[in-house]
């Protein structure tokens, strides 16, 4: 290559290689970098071939791992020299060190836009290469037209044009929004005709991401692809060197089938019958050989098309083969292909129909379970777990009891738990439901998670005729030596519970089982006791009449536990205690546990979760994930043999009877997110008790309605919303008497924090919340309001009426007539700018809780400096711009008293946050500020406007102001604007007032102190 | 007595091992594997000596371009085994004649292994003593002179005078004294000392017949109090400073008794070099040196460096090989100096400014000023962090404690006339000034 010519750089690089260890490399490359430093630094300059030799030197240090943050420009300024081994480097080490963000590339692109336009095709190449390594927003805005033009361009060569497709599919696939594909599909169907292989590869892959997008418009690429497939199904025009071993473009093969799996469904017939032809072929075509190449690459086509096949619904008979091929696969003994083939029969699974030949191969699957290899036995556990019904649960979860014991400890829990899901679903009868579970608990304790055991208690509560035959079983377990502590809690509740049941059984006498349950209590932890407890309390409630010596063995327990550190155990200990005191009324309190209402299964939502977590991210996947999990709820509502389901409870409520308040929840408030920060958690497993407790955390976070304190100021009302200058800090809260809905923090307060920020709460009271989200953009805007519905019941006659000021044109969308209880609704609301005016929009807002009809208007946060844009100028423009807007009413001058006393840096703050741009070193004395900003509005444009502030630093009340800008009106509104800001102070709200006068001190002491500490929805606010 | 290892490695700098030895079986062959891996390979190395991968525990250190690693797996004496790995390096030394690196292993394996198995028996250190164990390991390069007669061995290595072979004889008795000390410290860019310390050896070379006994005087504090005490001369105080000693520590020779009762060090020697004491000051340090450094930066590309360095010591003294390291930030481009005397150079490896000084008279100020380029970096601009600037010297006949030897006495049975010769040298420890 080039190297051949660069001695330094290949001494270099013979030195680095012949370092002992890294620290001789680090000094080697410190020397070498300090080298290229001085060099770049030299005044003389470089010539191209030095500078090339230093470019490459640090493109192989960069790759050593070694920072490197300088000589960008060098590189950069290389890729416009005109010979090619210079460019070749720059252009690499451009896009090896350099990333989208940086500024440099700027440099570059007019270099790399004229290469590209250019007729050179090793620069063409070259340039298409980097700009798809780096792929940034600006190369994807100035280049992509070119790009596509170059891909469409019937005079370039085959391979510039494989790079530009491949390029413009980065393009693509980083900034959707930029590339412009509208009316690409024409284009798309002509390069699908291309006879190019490489070409025809390089522009399926960007048909994928074309069509993943937006498959709608590219129906007419359908048949073009069907064609293609045919074409290299049929082995027919393929040169030589795009066959694979023997297989035609396995790559193109899998895209082709890849972009088609994004269409819904092939409803031409002709092409359907074509493909379906095809894919018949590739189905029979396919086997296992010894070449490990060409196996790799035919399966990977059969299993594109296998998934195909899936997408596409196709007759049973072709489903039945693509089984038969995959239990081929599965008695393959090369582990590899044994995994892809029970990974896809679990893929096939989803499919109706087919479930009944998978079953066929139950045996072959049963013996992958043992196979060495981790990640096959998990693809079997899937695969079984996934075929598992009726007819062969039994023997399925047999089979997977059996392996328990001898499974990887990695595996054991996720095995537990699928067992048990599979236990409870399928179970012929529910004695063998407990059976299994126990043996399952026995087998593997540490394992099975509290929620298996929770389900068998539930199961047996709520099915009588089971409740003895369970604590027979439970008895039996007890006896054993050693057990796991998870079998001493479910035993110690079973036989607490209906222990009684068998008392006439011999060795079941309340006595017998309290010893037994007792004997195997030292060894167990302090969140078993509290059940041991309950246990031995129910024990002694059965045991009619007492038996004194059972009764003090019980007591002395109790009496023990009474001082424990643990406050469950020391609280029940006592309760218990002072309750078995009580004779009778014992009776009724530790009555047997009543049914459990019905709930689904915590396990199956469980497994439902760990399933999404490794969900894979291709389309195919991603689909096959939703209907499987949609499947599993679906079958679990009614699971065959009718038992109801129920969720979890806790350890701890046992004794307790459930609540009942889970009906409240439903779809719409899982993970609901207020835009305003406020954010209501939902626990995971929500047990009973966690709505009611989420809804009085989050009330309580924002205060209880009446707590907060309305500020005396936001009583005054207006008799009117009309907006004016002078009174528009006033609240506007008018109309009927909310009756007793008062809004949360000062109305006032949000709306001034909100003209300086661009999201943020705009009022709330305790049944809504309205939160804004606005963008600017010269003289558009767009409010988003986020009406958020606190109430566990929904808002009706939810009404939004603008009353928009002259200046302002503004759309409003919809507004539901009802927000669904803990809902949220955004509207979003367009602005446009017309004239310069300070007035302001209003939004009339009401709605109906209940009886009471609330009704306020809220002034929106549309001001004049919304459409201002900050704007830094020179002394060169700011003078003469200043000279040229002489005298009113272009140029207007106010002495301005009263003004709040500010330091100078935060009076250039204030300015800063209302988007005028303070210029700091315009005005020679440094008690001046000086600042500028552009307005837009539909009538000016943009318009420069320029503010000059003379502080007197004596007095800092009073200020002279003087406002310039190329409209009369605008430089009014604007010193009227910036007098008000001045004058009144933004937080708090502002009296009606002359802006001679200065404050009166008592003003002060009304005003409420900062908002911020006291009011936790403006705290929110401000977190925004 | 504690464990101290396991196992221990040679390794060079690639990791390749040179030579191991295992004393317990606890700890796998491989685990040097696991040391390579997880410690030289990553930047773990250097920030930590003891690590524990896997259940074992690595203790290792960097000697030259050697690293020796001991592998334990029990709950061993960390200290121990560093002692260990110190005292057998020594031990090597004096069998190699000096170095210690890749190469004098790779030529002394068969010494190694002899050594090895002798001085560690089942992860007890045993006698490491060169005199000791040069009796009766003896190999081509290092025959021992006595080899003929070892007539009580066993008293060698348990008697009272373990450290003395008897019966020695010297034509000219000749007594060598260094004093050897070491400067450390850190002072703020505006000239106060924030940490000083002097950590300070007195080695010891004895051509000496027979059992002689010695008996050293210094100006420190403890021993002229005593002694002006003993003598019952109570008034009469020792002229000039004293010195208080901090953490002393003797070799096994000196007569501790003795110490404690008379603050006097008194010892039979071994023959020919140790280490006769070590110790530590930290009030009334002479500092050889004071720097004064400016730095400015001018805009972002340039620096302007003035460091001017001032010997205190007294004018017909002289420092030798005087090197001072300022750092400059990484992205140095250009540099270009002036010097009043010495050689400056750019070093981009330690990204420092080294100018040397060969040798460098006391009272005397020579001055330093660079001017230094910077290349523009991507990167935003981080203020440079400014490291302290890193000064190294010798100051012959110098002692920054201000320690003297008094007397020397030697006092043998057969009364014979021994010549002393005493020196003192200053080096720099951690000698940094912050700029």
């Amino acid at each position: 290559m080039a190297l051949s010519g660069m001695r330094g750089l290949s001494v270099f690089i013979s030195d680095v290689r012949n370092c002992q260890n890294k620290e001789q490399e680090r000094l080697r490359v410190d020397k070498e970098l300090g080298n290229v430093r001085t060099r770049f630094k030299n005044e003389k300059g470089l010539s191209p071939y030095e500078k090339k030799k230093y470019v490459w030197k640090m493109l192989y240090i960069y790759m050593l791992g070694y920072d490197v943050d300088f000589g960008h420009m060098e590189a950069v300024s290389l890729i416009s020299a005109p010979k090619y081994p210079e460019k070749q480097v720059g252009y690499i080490v451009t896009a090896c060190l350099l990333n989208e963000n940086h500024d440099f590339l700027r440099l570059a692109i007019n270099t790399v836009r004229n290469d590209i336009i250019g007729r050179n095709e090793t620069f063409q190449c070259l340039a298409l290469t980097l700009v798809g390594n780096i792929g940034g927003r600006e190369f994807a805005e100035s280049l992509a037209a070119d790009v596509q033009k170059l891909l469409i361009s019937s005079s370039c060569r085959p391979l510039v044009r494989k790079k530009a497709a491949l390029c413009l599919l980065r393009l693509y696939r980083k900034n959707p929004d930029v590339v412009n594909v509208d009316g690409w599909a024409d284009r798309m169907a002509q390069l699908l005709d291309e006879r190019d292989l490489g070409v025809l590869t390089s522009s399926m892959s960007l048909l994928v991401a074309l069509v993943s997008n937006n498959h709608e418009a590219y129906w007419s690429c359908l048949p073009k692809c069907v064609k293609t497939l045919e074409r290299l199904a049929r082995n027919q025009d393929i040169p030589q060197e795009y066959t694979y071993y023997g297989i035609p473009s396995p790559w193109l093969q899998v895209k082709t089938m890849r972009a088609l799996q994004y269409f819904p469904t092939v409803e031409d017939p002709n092409t359907r019958r074509s493909l379906f032809e095809v894919l018949q072929r590739i189905l029979m075509g396919t086997d296992v050989v010894k070449n490990v190449n060409k196996n790799n690459a035919s399966h990977a086509v059969l299993f594109e098309a296998l998934a195909l096949v899936m997408h596409l619904d196709a007759e049973k008979e072709m489903m039945s083969q693509c089984v038969a091929l995959l239990g081929k696969f599965i008695a393959v003994r090369e582990p590899n292909i044994r995994y892809l083939g029970l990974e896809n029969m679990t893929r096939m699974l989803m499919v109706t129909d087919v479930q009944d030949i998978i079953k066929r191969h139950q045996a072959q699957i049963i013996t992958s379970l043992k196979d060495p290899d981790i990640s096959i036995r998990r693809r079997a556990l899937d695969l079984l777990y996934g075929m598992c019904d009726v007819s062969n649960a039994k023997d399925i979860v047999e089979e997977l009891l059996q392996y328990l014991s001898s499974a990887d400890f990695a595996m054991r829990e996720e095995l537990s738990l699928k067992a048990a899901i599979l236990a409870e679903k399928f179970a012929p009868d529910l004695s063998w439901y407990v059976d299994v579970i126990l043996q399952l608990i026995d087998k593997a304790g540490d394992f099975v998670s509290d929620d298996i055991w929770f389900r068998v208690v539930q199961f047996v509560t709520n099915n009588e005729d089971l409740q003895s035959y369970a604590a027979a079983k439970a008895r039996e377990y007890l006896n054993k030596p050693a057990i796991h502590e998870t079998m001493v809690k479910v035993s110690a509740y079973i036989l607490g519970e209906y222990g009684h049941l068998l008392a006439r059984r011999p060795g079941y006498s309340p006595k017998e089982l309290f010893t037994i349950i007792h004997e195997k209590h030292p060894t167990v932890s302090t969140s078993t006791i509290p059940i041991l407890l309950s246990s031995y309390a129910k024990i002694l409630m059965h045991t009619q009449p007492p038996e004194p010596e059972l009764q003090n063995q019980i007591w002395t327990i109790f009496n023990k536990y009474e001082s424990c550190i643990d406050v469950e155990i020391q609280q029940r200990a006592a309760e218990y205690f002072a309750l078995s005191r009580k004779g009778a009324s014992l009776m009724d309190i530790l009555a047997e546990m009543p049914k459990f209402p019905e709930r689904q299964s915590a396990l199956i939502r469980k497994a439902e979760d760990a399933e999404v977590d490794t969900a894979e991210q291709s389309a195919i996947k991603l689909r096959a994930q939703q209907q499987m999990s949609t499947a599993l709820v679906v079958t679990d509502q009614r699971p065959p043999n009718g038992m109801p389901a129920q969720p979890s409870i806790g350890p701890l409520s046992l004794v307790k009877v459930p609540s009942e308040t889970v009906d409240s929840q439903n779809p719409g408030d899982q993970g609901l997110t207020h835009p305003n920060g406020v954010v209501y958690k939902e626990d995971p497993q929500p047990p009973s008790q966690d709505i009611i407790g989420d809804l009085l955390g989050t009330l309580s976070i924002e205060g209880p309605p009446g707590a907060v304190a309305q500020s005396p100021q936001s009583a005054t009302y207006e008799a009117e919303g009309a907006p004016s200058a002078a009174d528009a800090a006033a609240l506007v809260p008018v109309g009927e008497e909310s009756g007793s809905v008062q809004p949360i923090g000062n109305i006032n307060e949000r709306f001034y924090a909100l003209c300086l920020k661009d999201s943020g709460v705009l009022y709330e009271d305790p049944n809504i919340q309205i939160g804004i989200k606005a963008e600017w953009r010269a003289h558009q805007g767009r409010l988003v309001l986020f009406l958020g519905n606190k109430n566990t019941a929904s808002l009706g006659s939810v009404q939004a009426l603008i009353l928009p000021p002259t200046h302002l044109k503004m759309e409003l969308s919809l507004v539901p007539e009802t927000i669904p209880p803990r809902a949220q609704v955004q509207c979003p609301l367009e602005v446009m700018n017309l004239r310069p005016s300070r007035d302001v929009a209003v939004l009339d807002f009401s709605y109906k809780f209940g009886p009471t009809m609330v009704n306020v208007k809220l002034r929106l946060p549309a001001v004049l400096n919304k459409f201002l844009q900050p704007i830094t100028v020179s002394p060169e423009e700011f003078f003469p711009q200043w000279r040229s807007l002489s005298g009113p009413p272009l140029k207007l001058q106010e002495v301005v008293r009263g003004v709040r006393p500010l330091p100078l840096p935060e009076m250039a703050n204030l300015f800063n946050t209302y988007r005028l741009t303070v210029c700091p070193g315009l005005d020679p004395n440094p008690n001046n500020l000086v600042a500028s900003t552009t307005f837009y509005s539909e009538t000016t444009r943009a318009m420069l406007c320029l503010v000059r502030i003379e502080t007197d630093p004596a007095d800092r009340t009073q200020l002279r102001m003087t406002v310039a800008s190329g409209d009369p009106t605008l430089t009014f509104e604007l010193k009227e604007f910036i007098k008000e800001q001045l004058v009144s102070i933004p937080t708090a709200p502002q009296r009606p007032q002359g802006p001679a006068a200065p404050p009166p001190p008592v003003a002060q002491i009304t005003a409420p102190p900062p908002a911020a500490s006291q009011d936790p929805g403006a705290l929110l606010a401000g977190l925004l | 007595m504690p464990v101290a290892a396991s196992a221990i490695y040679f390794l060079n700098l690639r990791g390749d091992v040179l030579i191991n030895r295992l004393y317990r079986d606890d700890v796998g062959g491989n685990m040097v594997d696991a040391f390579r891996m997880h410690i030289m390979q990553t930047k773990e190395l250097g920030t930590c000596p003891v690590r524990q991968i896997g259940g074992c525990s690595f203790f290792y250190m960097r000697i030259s371009n050697v690293y020796i690693v001991i592998v334990v797996s029990s709950n061993a004496n960390v200290a121990c085994a560093f002692k260990f790995v110190v005292e057998a390096v020594a031990l090597f030394k004096s069998y190699f004649g000096g170095a210690f690196d890749e190469d004098a292993i790779r030529n002394n394996f068969v010494l190694i292994y002899e050594l090895l198995d002798e001085i560690m028996d089942f992860g007890y250190p045993q006698n490491l003593s060169p005199e000791i164990l040069k009796l009766y390991i003896t190999q081509e390069g290092v025959r021992s002179p006595f080899s003929s007669k070892v007539p009580n061995a066993t008293l060698q290595v348990t008697g009272a005078v373990g450290w003395r072979r008897e019966g020695l004889a010297y034509k000219k008795n000749e007594v060598f004294l260094d004093i050897v000390e070491s400067v450390n410290l850190l002072m703020s860019s505006k000239g106060s000392v924030l940490r000083c310390d002097v950590t300070g050896k007195i080695l010891m070379k004895c051509f000496l017949s027979g059992m002689p006994d010695l008996k050293l005087g210094l100006n420190d504090k403890i021993g002229l109090e005593k002694e002006s005490q003993l003598k019952n001369r109570p008034t009469k105080r020792y002229h000039g400073k004293t010195i208080e000693l901090d953490d002393v520590t003797f070799h096994q020779c000196v007569n501790l008794t003795r110490f404690n009762s008379e603050k006097t060090v008194s010892f039979v020697p071994p023959d020919g070099e140790f280490e006769l004491m070590k110790y530590r000051i930290t009030e009334g340090v002479n500092l050889p040196f004071r720097v004064l450094p400016t730095i400015k930066e001018l805009g972002r590309t340039r620096m302007e460096v003035n460091v001017k360095v001032k010997s205190v010591f007294g004018a017909k003294m002289f420092a030798l090989g005087v090197v001072i390291k300022i750092p400059v930030p990484k992205q140095t481009a250009k540099t270009s100096f002036q010097v009043t005397s010495g050689r400056a150079k750019y070093n981009a490896s330690i990204d420092c400014l080294v100018w040397k000084i060969r040798k460098f008279p006391g009272q005397t100020e020579p001055t330093l000023s660079a001017e230094i380029e910077l290349i523009s970096t991507i990167a935003e601009k981080k203020s440079w962090t400014r490291p302290p600037i890193q000064m190294e010297f010798q100051v012959p006949m110098f002692t920054a404690s201000g320690l003297r030897v008094r007397f020397l006495k030697v006092w043998e049975k057969s009364g014979y006339n021994t010549v002393e010769w005493v020196r003192y040298i200053t080096k720099a420890g951690s000698y940094e000034v912050r700029c």
